[in-house]
This record gives structure tokens, C-alpha cells and sequence, in this order.
């Protein structure tokens, strides 16, 4: 009895641990690239409308197919307006507000339709627009834009919200009232002035391509037409260019601002280290063959610090241990704790789950923020922490966790550092079955909340492993800001915009990708696995967003200020975007390959030691530059050629991160940091460069 | 009412007779119905000879995997010229890359001990394309090179091909290995003994000798003369034993097609073969000998 007790429970348990796989699997859609939101079986779902909104706009689309108008519009505004700002089905896989749904519909409308329109809502919109007035005059604006955009008084109501978003410095936003105001052709507004009101605002907000197109037209259909700007008349072409003259253009300051770094990246051959911060060798020594042996085989031996550079000094977060070191001398300033330890963890279970990608810093000036878990920590999924340090000295300032309201949230990627803001991507699971995930923006210096913004909420439950090594780690949301708006890659299928000021969530694109491995019961994890790319931040590339999910195989690229797919394209799951240089996009994974954004075809591909997974890679029009277990590579980026190989003091570790200053190239890795001196722009050549040593 | 059936109602007479004829044919027969000739002297001769080796080789593995088989084609054809490019730099003479067929496979299906235990492995719906081709790098005319000098050489050899993104050396799943223990063969380099037969032309010369050397003293202790050879036959066990496998596993040196006999070494020294002779002669008495 006992023996088909021992048999029969396993199996049972086996059976049951494999149902939530499967019932992820049998509903899946059968085309990946038509994504919904209310798909189940997608691991994030936007806040979504309510059932009622739903039906709402499905009784309006039929009403509307039967000419029924008052019907029609009755079904529209049943919807309330604390559902506009959840989200349903776009078109093309993106997912929006139910407000601008809303405003997208009436704008399609045929004429008769729009007459109707306006018989109905004409009255109440103009007496919105009439008590516009003092306090309430944005939120009428908006509130027209959004609900009566299409009514006789929303143009105008349009043009004003633009012109006081225009002086609030958002000039996304201000472009998209104005464009919206020039997409209509039944307006009484002059189209001269708001076309160069929508072109700064273009300009302003960085949106070249749109900017492009937009002075192109004024400079084709509306050379003759005059605009009165601060007092002067003159043409539209000419009131355009100095304005923008008057304003420093975005493409000239901004670009010198941030020019590039064009000196030599790898030193030159056989140069000495300027100076070597030893990791492994403190960590290793003393040890026997066996604890070496156990050492060197779990993870943790082969994580390297995180890096960040800042005023002369580099800081490191190596697994929890936060250093500063000095840049020019190499000399440790201050730790918070010693890592020889660490080797006790790597044998142990909780050490076993560390996922050692989640460790992340960020310097500036006199503070340092950094995402950590205690290694010590028996819980195996214990929550990883966000502090606030002082870079004087290391000492914490504030914690994430200590914040009021904000103790239960618990960083879910490295923040990002805005002028006066920390963004930092965050899940929060109090009260609710599945975790929620968030974005928080806090005042750096102290940590007080400016805003959150909830992205999405989890369908999958997060992985819980039991009896098992953790089996690969989950791929962390990441973070780009640009132009004013904050873009959020879950790496979980959904990619969302958010406005950078407000935290107000725009739209989101939902993207193929694979369920998360969620729960594992049994250490039956001992097959050997593929590797898995590092989810990495979109790119902005000419005003088009490419990215990438660490799950998805396709790489996509999205024109966010104009919502549309630029192009999608399949590509191995393991795949990343590692830069995007000119017309070429770079691919880790377990090759460097680059891949021409403008015909989408692969052009060369070329196998590095150790692939290209994750870690730093530096594309200029002169050369790519990556660190591997065998040297930095420098390739041609023409056609892949390995031009030159700098061997270094650092071959044979595991992963390494190439960093560079203007006077040092930095070679983070898990055995050590060294540093070597930039190779000036004149230095020559080494003869002898792919000579082994 | 019949009688009782001894066996109920086992086989019959006619099956038992069938029977006892087939065992009649298959009982071994006379020693002397067999043909079996026992005169003569017979005796085992055994030679052995050496030789250094005299090329060395490197196998090298090119593939690529992707989503799209035309992404395939373009990563495989890189790669593979990456390391011919690699290899024709270098402009060393005595150095060739044998190049093997493509293979044109699935990555993904990857095999499971565990009875669909392991959910991760499932999880995967779509099978990506792999390309991979072997490539075999040979060095020769090593024999007359310095030790010193040849380690350099195939040093150098498997750094240019590692830094060109070939995987050096033959690819084993470990987890498999480590679950039907199989050995696993860590060598990188091949040391090849190229002249084989002559090797074994001088093996068997010596070997014959061997043999009539010992024939001759035994025919001498025993009084008889030696005759001519009768028969001559080469003992196959006397070459090192393979391991036999239970389990039917595909080879995971994936050379299949080396079928070429040579005479291999994963050391650069002297590599030994040996050969074993079993040789009868006739014998004749000695004239006026006692019988």
C-alpha cells in the first residue's frame, strides 16, 4: 500500500503541477500578431473597461450602422466618465482610452452623422466651453476634447487646451490638439497659424518625422498664407522658421549638447591596466578544490557588479554590496559591507534564487539609488529593495519600502533618472489576487511621490518555485523617456506610453509574446536550457520606437505619436536589441547581428565568445565594440569583420560589461574591474593586434 | 465414457514428434562430422609497431538558428565564412579545412528523461531552424615538428577558430551524459597517424615472425620438422575493446561520415598498433627420429 502510495502521489502531483502551462497554452490565439486585451491568456492586461463600456460601444457601432443617431449617441455617453481613462481595443494591436476611442468614432462619422451630432450636443458643449473660465477652464477644455471633440465649439475648444498646454511646457500634448484641430476639414479656424503652432510643438517635443511632414505642408500649401505671431505678420514658412530660429531649434543645441564620444574605445594592445579591482580572488581565496568547485558552478560566481559612473567615481552594486571607487586611482572610497561572504550563499537554497540581473545602481551628483535583495534573506522570494544613498559615504537616505503608502511596492527593473524625477517601475499585489504593475515617480532628493500610474495587471500569477533551482530569470521592465512621455516595455507583452509630467496613461501596444513560467513544484530542472537575452529599453530611432520583448519573436517598430506599426518582423526569442546606430539595428543573442531598419534584412550575423546576450554594446558609424570572455571585439560595421581583438587582463570570465569615460575604458566583469587608458585619437594602430598572447 | 487423456489437453503426437526431430537437428554432432582438423603445429604470433603522428586534427562546429530559415541562411553562410576567412589569414601552408555537408535541423525539441514531467520544455510551440555544418581543421606533416612547436601551432589554430565564433571540440549534452553515463570526450585536437597500412604492413611482418619463431621452437622441443603454413587468421580482439552501449543514443560526434580506418590518438606521442596472428603450421617427423 505504502509503495503505491509513494507513486501514485507524485504522478498526481505532476499532473497537477502541469495544468497551468496547458490552460495557458489551449487559449492561446492561433495569430500572435492579433492581440487583445482581454486576452487571458496574455500575461498583462491594461486596465480594462468595464463589460458595460464594452457593449456600450458595440451598441453604438450598430446604432450607428442603422442610422439610428440619438440611439447612437445615447449608447455613447451611457459610458461614465470614470471609465474613460480605462482601456480598450485599438486598432493595429494598440490599446487606448475609452475617451479617445470615444473621440475616434465621432471623428469617423459621415455628415449626416455629424449633424446629428451636433443637434444633440452642440448646447451642452457650448456651455461647457462657455464656463471654460479661471480654475475650471482645463478641465473643461479637456473634458470637451475629449467627450465633444467633434461638436461646433470643440475645434476652438481644441486650439485653447493646445495653447495652455503649449505654456505648460507639454508640447506633445499641445501638437496633438492641434493636429487633431487640422485632421478636420469643417472647421472655421484658419489652418495657417494652427499648422505652425502644431510644427513648434512638433519641434519642440522632438517628434521630427511628424515635424518634417508638417513644415513641408506649410511650406507647399500655405507659403501665401499670412499668421500674426507676437505682433508681426508674415508668412506661415517664414513665421515658422524663426519662431524655431528664436527658440534654438531642437536638431542643433540638443544634439551638441549630447555629442558623441569619437575617440578609440579598445586601448591599445599590450597597454597595462591603469588599475584592476579584484572581485573573484577575494571571494575565492582560501577556498578548497570542492567549495571552489560548488562556488564556481552556481550563479553567483558569474554575476557581474552593476556599474555606474558619476563625478570621478565609479559605483558598483555587486549582489547587495554597494563600493565606491575611485575612477582615476582605482581606490576603494567606502563599501557597505565585504563580499567575501558570499560564497556561503552560493550553496544555499535562497542564494540558489537570486536572480543577480536584478541588481541595479544609478549615480548622480550626491546621491545614488539602487535596487538590492539580502542575499541572507531565507525567503526565497523575498521582495528586492530601492534605496537612496548618500554617494559620500553610502548611507541610506530613504527606502522605497519606508515611504508612506508606498511599503508594498517593490521595484520591478533599474530606475530611470529624469531631471526631477525617479521613475521607477514597480508591482504591488495589497489586496489584490494577481500583483499589479506600477510606475512610480518620486522626487529623487527624498523620495515623495509625485504620481503612480497603474500599466497593467497581471493575468499570470508571478513564478514560485518550490523544491527547485530557479530556472531562468524573468525579464525586468524597462524604461525610456522621450520628449516628454514615459515609454514602459513590460517584456510581458505590452509596451505603454505615459505622460512623463502626470503619470496619466496614454495607450499601451500589445505584443506577441510567450507565457510567463510561472510556478515550478520539483527540481526537475536539470535540462539544459537556452540561454535567455536580457530584456533591454526601447530605442528611439528617428522618432520610431524599436523594442523588442524578452519573450516575443518578433521585433517591432512603433511610430508612438502617430500610433501606427511601422513594420514588425519574426526574429529568435532570444534576441535583443542591443543599439541602434544609423539604419542599422543591432541584435544580441547568441550572435551580434545587424539588421538594416530600413529594408528589415539581415545582413550579417557574427558569433562572439559568449554571445551577446547581455551587457554593453557600443555602436558608432566607426566601428561596434562589445567586451567578451576573450577580449573587447571591435567589428567593422559594415560586414561583421572582427577588425581587431584587445585581449586585456580580464579573459576567461563569465559575463563582462564595457564602459567608457572619456579618459578610461572600464571592464566590468564578474573576476574584476579594470581599467585602461583611453588610446588617444592620434595613437596608432597596434601591427601586431590579433596576436595571441 | 472415454478414458482420461494423459495431458489433457496438451500438444498431441504429432507435435510431440516434431519436436524431438527438431531436436535431433540441432544437438551438436560429432567433433570429426564437422571437418575440424587438428594435425599441425599452431601458435600465435604476436608485432607490434609505432609510428608518430603526422597530421593533427580539430573538429569545429558552424551553426545557426532562427525564426526564419532566410535569417538562417544568412547567419550560417557568415559564419562559415568567418572561419574560412579566419584560417586563410593566417596563410600557414599545412593547414586545411575539411569542410562536411550541411545539416539542416530543429532547435527546440529537446529531448526529456523526466516522462513530460518538465513543463519548461513544452512550453516551447515553435521550432526554429538550425543550419550547422562540421568543419575538420588538419594540420600535417607535424612528425617532423618539435613538441614545443606543435602545441603552439594547434593553440593558436583553436584560438583563431573560438575567436571566429566556431564551438571547438565535439558538442555533448552533459545532463544526458551524466544520466546514462556515457563518457564524455573532452579532447580537442586529433593526432592522426596517416601512413596506416604501413604501420600495420610492418605490425603483421612482425607478428609473422613472431609466430614462426615460436613454431619453430615448439616443432624443435617436439621433435618434428616444420612444414608450410596451413592456415593463417588475425585475432580482431587483439585491438583495444569498445565500449558497447545499452541505450540506442544518436552519436553525438555527429561524424558519421569518417569512416576511414586511421589510427588515432588524443595524445601527440608515438601511437602503438598491434597485431596477433594465429598461425598453423604442418609438421613432419624428423627422419630417423624416434617416434
Amino acid at each position: 500500500m505504502r509503495i503505491w502510495l509513494g507513486i501514485a502521489l507524485p504522478l498526481a502531483l505532476a499532473c497537477l503541477a502541469s495544468f497551468p502551462v496547458a490552460r495557458g497554452q489551449d487559449a492561446r490565439p492561433t495569430d500572435p500578431d492579433k492581440v487583445s486585451n482581454d486576452d487571458p491568456a496574455r500575461p498583462f492586461q491594461m486596465p480594462p473597461a468595464t463589460t458595460e463600456v464594452k457593449e456600450a460601444l458595440e451598441d453604438f457601432d450598430r446604432f450607428r450602422e442603422r442610422g439610428a443617431w440619438e440611439r447612437a449617441f445615447k449608447a455613447l455617453y451611457s459610458i461614465n466618465e470614470d471609465q474613460a481613462r480605462r482601456f480598450v481595443d485599438g486598432a493595429d494591436g494598440f490599446i487606448i482610452p475609452v475617451a479617445r476611442k470615444r473621440r475616434e468614432v465621432l471623428s469617423a462619422l459621415p455628415p449626416e452623422g455629424q449633424s446629428a451630432y451636433r443637434l444633440f450636443h452642440d448646447a451642452e458643449a457650448q456651455k461647457l466651453f462657455d464656463q471654460a473660465q479661471g480654475d475650471a477652464e482645463k478641465a473643461n477644455l479637456e473634458r470637451l476634447f475629449s467627450a465633444y471633440f467633434t461638436t461646433t465649439v470643440g475645434a476652438k475648444a481644441a486650439d485653447r487646451l493646445g495653447d495652455l498646454y503649449f505654456q505648460e511646457g507639454r508640447f506633445d500634448r499641445a501638437a496633438d490638439c492641434w493636429l487633431a484641430v487640422l485632421k478636420r476639414n469643417d472647421v472655421d479656424l484658419p489652418p495657417a497659424p494652427l499648422a505652425v503652432k502644431a510644427a513648434v510643438a512638433l519641434a519642440r517635443a522632438g517628434r521630427r518625422a511628424e515635424f518634417a511632414e508638417l513644415r513641408e505642408e506649410i511650406e507647399d500649401r500655405h507659403r501665401d498664407e499670412s499668421v500674426d505671431v507676437a505682433g508681426r505678420t508674415e508668412s506661415a514658412p517664414e513665421a515658422l522658421r524663426r519662431i524655431l530660429e528664436a527658440g534654438r531649434s531642437p536638431e542643433s543645441p540638443a544634439v551638441a549638447a549630447a555629442a558623441p564620444d569619437a575617440g578609440p574605445i579598445a586601448p591599445a594592445e599590450g597597454v597595462a591596466p591603469a588599475w584592476r579591482f579584484l572581485i573573484a580572488e577575494t571571494i575565492e581565496a582560501g577556498m578548497g578544490t570542492i567549495e571552489l568547485n560548488q562556488w564556481r558552478a552556481g550563479a553567483l560566481s558569474s554575476a557581474a557588479p552593476a556599474a555606474s559612473v558619476d563625478g570621478g567615481r565609479l559605483y558598483l552594486n555587486f549582489l547587495g554590496r554597494i563600493l565606491a571607487l575611485d575612477l582615476e586611482t582605482g581606490k576603494l572610497l567606502w563599501r557597505t559591507g565585504s563580499f567575501h561572504d558570499l560564497r556561503r550563499f552560493a550553496s544555499q537554497p535562497m542564494g540558489q534564487m537570486l536572480d543577480p540581473e536584478r541588481y541595479a545602481i544609478l549615480a548622480r551628483g550626491k546621491r545614488l539609488w539602487t535596487v538590492s535583495r539580502d542575499p541572507k534573506d531565507q525567503n526565497y522570494s523575498a521582495a528586492y529593495q530601492l534605496e537612496c544613498r548618500n554617494a559620500e559615504d553610502g548611507e541610506v537616505l530613504w527606502k522605497l519600502a519606508e515611504l508612506p503608502d508606498l511599503a508594498g511596492y517593490e521595484p520591478t527593473g533599474p530606475p530611470l533618472l529624469a531631471d526631477d524625477a525617479l521613475f521607477v517601475p514597480a508591482k504591488s499585489q495589497q489586496g489584490q489576487p494577481l500583483p499589479q504593475q506600477w510606475v512610480l515617480a518620486l522626487r529623487p532628493e527624498d523620495g515623495r511621490l509625485l504620481w503612480k500610474s497603474e500599466v497593467a495587471v497581471s493575468r499570470q500569477a508571478e513564478q514560485h518555485v518550490y523544491y527547485s533551482n530557479r530556472r531562468e530569470s524573468k525579464a525586468q521592465v524597462r524604461l525610456l523617456l522621450r520628449a516628454g512621455s514615459l515609454y514602459v516595455d513590460t517584456h510581458a507583452g505590452i509596451l505603454a506610453r505615459l505622460d512623463a509630467d502626470s503619470g496619466a496613461l496614454e495607450w499601451g501596444y500589445g505584443y506577441e509574446t510567450a507565457p510567463l513560467e510561472t510556478e515550478r513544484y520539483f527540481s526537475y530542472g536539470n535540462q539544459q536550457q537556452e540561454p535567455q537575452a536580457a530584456g533591454e529599453a526601447p530605442v528611439d530611432r528617428d522618432g520610431a520606437l524599436i523594442f523588442k520583448g524578452a519573450k516575443s519573436s518578433r521585433v517591432y517598430a512603433i511610430d508612438p505619436d502617430r500610433m501606427a506599426v511601422s513594420w514588425r518582423r519574426p526574429i529568435g526569442k532570444a534576441a535583443r536589441i542591443a543599439a541602434v546606430e544609423g539604419r542599422t539595428i543591432y541584435l544580441g543573442g547568441e550572435e551580434l547581428s545587424a539588421l538594416d531598419a530600413e529594408t528589415r534584412e539581415l545582413r550579417w550575423a557574427v558569433r562572439l565568445p559568449g554571445g551577446s546576450y547581455r551587457g554593453n554594446v557600443i555602436a558608432r558609424p566607426d566601428g561596434v565594440w562589445q567586451a567578451t570572455p576573450r577580449g573587447v571585439f571591435e567589428l567593422d560595421p559594415a560586414d561583421g569583420t572582427v577588425r581587431r581583438i584587445f585581449r586585456g587582463d580580464d579573459l576567461g570570465v563569465d559575463s563582462a560589461d564595457l564602459i567608457t569615460t572619456p579618459d578610461r575604458v572600464l571592464i566590468v566583469s564578474n573576476r574584476a574591474i579594470t581599467a585602461y587608458p583611453r588610446r588617444p585619437d592620434d595613437a596608432p594602430a597596434n601591427p601586431k593586434e590579433n596576436a595571441p598572447r | 465414457m472415454s478414458p482420461p487423456r494423459a495431458f489433457g489437453n496438451g500438444p498431441g503426437p504429432g507435435l510431440v514428434l516434431a519436436l524431438a526431430l527438431a531436436l535431433a537437428a540441432t544437438s551438436p554432432r560429432p567433433v570429426a562430422a564437422q571437418g575440424v582438423r587438428d594435425e599441425g603445429l599452431s601458435v600465435v604470433g604476436k608485432g607490434s609497431a609505432r609510428a608518430k603522428p603526422t597530421a593533427a586534427e580539430i573538429d569545429l562546429d558552424v551553426s545557426a538558428t532562427a525564426e526564419l530559415t532566410g535569417d538562417a541562411i544568412v547567419k550560417f553562410r557568415d559564419a562559415v565564412k568567418r572561419v574560412r576567412d579566419a584560417f586563410a589569414a593566417l596563410k600557414l601552408p599545412d593547414v586545411a579545412i575539411e569542410e562536411r555537408g550541411p545539416a539542416v535541423s530543429q532547435k527546440g525539441a529537446a529531448f526529456n528523461p523526466y516522462m513530460g514531467m518538465d513543463m519548461g520544455a513544452r512550453a516551447k510551440t515553435r521550432t526554429e531552424v538550425q543550419l550547422s555544418r562540421k568543419l575538420v581543421v588538419k594540420v600535417s606533416g607535424i612528425e617532423s615538428m618539435e613538441e614545443e612547436a606543435v602545441l603552439q601551432l594547434v593553440g593558436r589554430l583553436i584560438d583563431v577558430a573560438q575567436d571566429a565564433g566556431a564551438q571547438v571540440g565535439p558538442r555533448v549534452d552533459p545532463y544526458t551524459a551524466y544520466r546514462y553515463d556515457i563518457s564524455t570526450n573532452s579532447s580537442l585536437v586529433r593526432f592522426v597517424v596517416e601512413d596506416y597500412d604501413k604501420i600495420r604492413e610492418e605490425a603483421f611482418a612482425k607478428a609473422a615472425a613472431d609466430a614462426r619463431a615460436k613454431a619453430e621452437r615448439l616443432a624443435r622441443l617436439n621433435g618434428v620438422e616444420l612444414g608450410a603454413v596451413q592456415s593463417v587468421r588475425e585475432n580482431a580482439d587483439a585491438q583495444p575493446q569498445q565500449r558497447v552501449y545499452i541505450y540506442n543514443f544518436q552519436d553525438q560526434s555527429g561524424d558519421a561520415d569518417e569512416q576511414r580506418e586511421r589510427l588515432t590518438s588524443p595524445k601527440f606521442q608515438a601511437v602503438p598498433i598491434q597485431v596477433e596472428l594465429s598461425v598453423r603450421f604442418a609438421i613432419t617427423p624428423v627422419a630417423g627420429a624416434k617416434p
